[in-house]
């Protein structure tokens, strides 16, 4: 599998995300200063949705629990859409 | 007319339960199933538990073959991240899939472990979905859509498991609002059943296949208002009434089963079956205290005392590998739902643990351990009636690498606690509801033998029965049989048993592989923090 382009990886991730727009509350743009939990009120079980609809979208199984403990060992408060898309950069098409 | 049958999915289901009911006059529509035509028990997995046993149901194969062990499950053998089992994991064709290769589609709703949904012939609602994602993750796209615009009243948010109310339930505030929570589960069903509904008229399929898992919830929580062992010799008047709203639930489940008789006609196959049955737990092994008793674990530093009132339940809440120092540990359990204990060995979930060489000793001494020494503290008695090794509980494949290298049954059927306590052995406050192996089956249909008491089945018997109702062959590497004496001589005369092609294979994507380069990582605190909630699942 050919490494993706950042941009079009990252407008797969803003189309995912839109598409449950209409489901809930959230009615602003996502764009990479989003954050998933802050700004989409994800709940927890939402982050390991997103991660399995990602995996679904490149069918490839990606190291979302090590980019989870990245964001923990760093303290970061919340996980922002620009994060997702450098990390799905980083390991979408590789094996 | 081409064959037609259907799965009417109970989770956890139990004849304990359904006979009271029954012989209430309650279930009137289970009553005429079960006299019209057979019933018996179906054996669950090791262990009972939800998503390795449907999982086994729907694939005809057993957990070291499809790969499901638990709600959480380290992504592989060498790694120590934990992800949350998704359809990608499981590694073994879907009835779904078998018969769409025959033509025949398949509606296939609320089954656990279908997230993303399988893009099979057919539709595919996943059940243990937040509700967000629900229409995204939904097969086939625009299902949703449909059922909002032709149901009135058809709310995603009200069908979908609801995890924030899961907590509320277990965080010890529930035992006021039992009735409330019963509610919960009555509307979600309501929801559940008007999209199957709608299926079932609307959707032209051979196969269809839902699970009511409320059953589960209510019998988690409710238990001693359900099983007439524990009612009391006072009934007051806070008992009735939840009882009342108890067996409301299960009238409204047996009201869905009429209504699913009559649309489907008396031509269709139905099957009723459960995972798992239920039972009564009224003690907690708080099992790595236990551990440490023995000598075998020792806590890092800082790992705090956990006494809130969640433990009670037998929470399935994972514990973290850094609540153990493992330059002093060798064995360990992390994820109580499946009563697994495992043991670290050196080099393989990071630096420490067991000499690979030491492993057999250790773990056969730790298998001893637990069936002789782990006894109740005044009467002696056994607290551990069974230990199975990796190989014995889940046999056969390489796959087992994942799974727990000790699996107990516990003399009460509970679950083990996997919080830290200062205590490891007490008595529950209040009996709680938990998984017993004896789940139940039934069916009614062309041929089915009336009024029999069938043998005892295993899930994995449950889709080679299915297949052969629907008159195709079953592939040969289904490990369960069709289970031919719930049907008449003259029926199997006349429709033989035809084996068939192999099961294809799914899609070689992930089956059990790690990330790259994740062997000496540890779970983060914060996000696996928030991600507690989803262990109590169960
Ligand atoms: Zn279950």
């Amino acid at each position: 599998m050919a490494v993706i382009d950042r941009d079009a990886i990252k407008a797969d991730l803003i189309r995912i995300l839109t598409e449950l727009r209409e489901d809930w509350e959230f009615s602003g743009e996502v764009t990479e200063k989003t954050g998933i939990f802050g700004d989409l009120e994800f709940e927890s079980i939402d982050a390991v949705a997103l991660g399995s609809a990602i995996e679904d979208h490149y069918n490839q199984q990606l190291p979302f629990a090590e980019f989870l403990t990245k964001a923990g060992e760093r303290q970061a408060k919340d996980i922002y859409v620009g994060d997702l898309v450098n990390f799905l950069h980083e390991n979408v098409g590789k094996r | 007319m081409s064959k037609r049958a259907v799965i009417f999915g109970l989770d956890g289901a139990t004849f304990t339960v359904l006979d009271h009911l029954i012989q209430h006059g309650a279930l009137p529509t289970f009553q005429r199933v079960f006299g019209g035509g057979t019933r018996g028990i179906l054996e669950s997995s090791i262990p009972p538990l939800t998503p390795p046993a449907w999982t086994s149901l729907v694939t005809g194969r057993t957990p070291a073959n499809h790969g499901i062990f638990n709600f959480l499950q380290y992504e592989s053998k060498d790694s120590s991240f934990v992800r949350m089992v998704t359809s990608r994991a499981i590694r073994t064709e879907t009835l779904w899939s078998m018969v769409n290769r025959h033509g025949v589609r398949a509606c296939a709703l609320n089954f656990v472990v279908h997230n993303p949904a399988p893009k099979i012939d057919g539709c595919c609602i996943p059940g243990w979905v937040p509700w967000r994602w629900v229409k995204t993750q939904s097969h086939p796209k625009g299902i949703i859509d449909t059922l909002r615009r032709t149901i009135p009243g058809f709310d995603v948010k009200e069908m979908a498991m609801n995890f924030s109310e899961e907590e509320k339930a277990i965080s010890g505030t529930f035992h006021e609002d039992y009735e409330q929570w019963i509610d919960l589960h009555i509307r979600r069903e309501k929801q559940w059943f008007s999209a199957w509904k709608h299926c079932l008229e609307h959707e032209p399929a051979g196969l269809y296949a839902i699970v009511f898992d409320g059953v589960d919830k209510l019998q988690h929580l409710c238990w001693p208002f359900l099983d007439p062992a524990y009612a009391p010799r006072q009934r007051d008047e806070k008992y009735e009434r939840v009882r009342e709203r108890c067996w409301d639930y299960f009238r409204l489940v047996d009201d869905f089963l009429r209504q699913t008789l009559e649309i489907v006609g008396p031509e269709t196959h139905v099957f009723i079956a459960s995972d798992h049955g239920f039972t009564g737990t009224h003690e907690i092994l708080y099992i790595n205290n236990w551990l440490e008793k023995q000598g075998y674990l020792t806590w890092a530093e800082g790992t705090p005392i956990e006494e809130d009132e969640s433990h009670e339940l037998g929470a399935v809440r994972p514990i973290q590998r850094r609540g153990f120092n493992f330059v002093h540990t060798r064995a360990y359990a992390s994820f109580a739902s499946c009563n697994g204990v495992f043991i670290p060995i050196r080099g393989e979930r990071g630096r420490e643990g067991v000499a690979p060489e030491d492993y057999r000793r250790v773990r056969d001494q730790l298998a001893d351990d637990l069936l002789h020494k782990c006894a109740h503290p005044e009467t002696r008695e056994p607290l551990v009636t069974r230990v199975w090794t990796r190989e014995q509980a889940f046999p056969g494949a390489e796959g087992n690498a994942n799974a727990p290298d000790l699996t107990l049954e516990l003399r009460d059927k509970g679950n083990v606690s996997v919080l830290r306590a200062s205590t490891w052995y007490k008595p529950r406050q209040q009996i709680m509801g938990c998984h017993h192996p004896d789940g139940i089956f039934g069916a009614i249909g062309p041929g089915i033998r009336a009024g029999t008491q069938a043998e005892r089945l295993r899930l994995i018997d449950i889709a080679p029965t299915v297949l052969y109702a629907l008159g195709l062959p079953i592939p040969s590497d289904l490990e369960g049989r069709v289970a031919t004496g719930v049907f008449s001589q003259e029926y199997r005369d006349a429709n033989p048993v035809r084996s068939g092609e192999p099961t294809q294979p799914v899609n070689a994507r992930d089956a059990g592989t790690g990330g790259e380069g994740d062997s000496g990582g540890e779970e983060d605190p914060q996000v696996l923090m928030r991600l507690k909630a989803l262990g109590y699942i169960e």
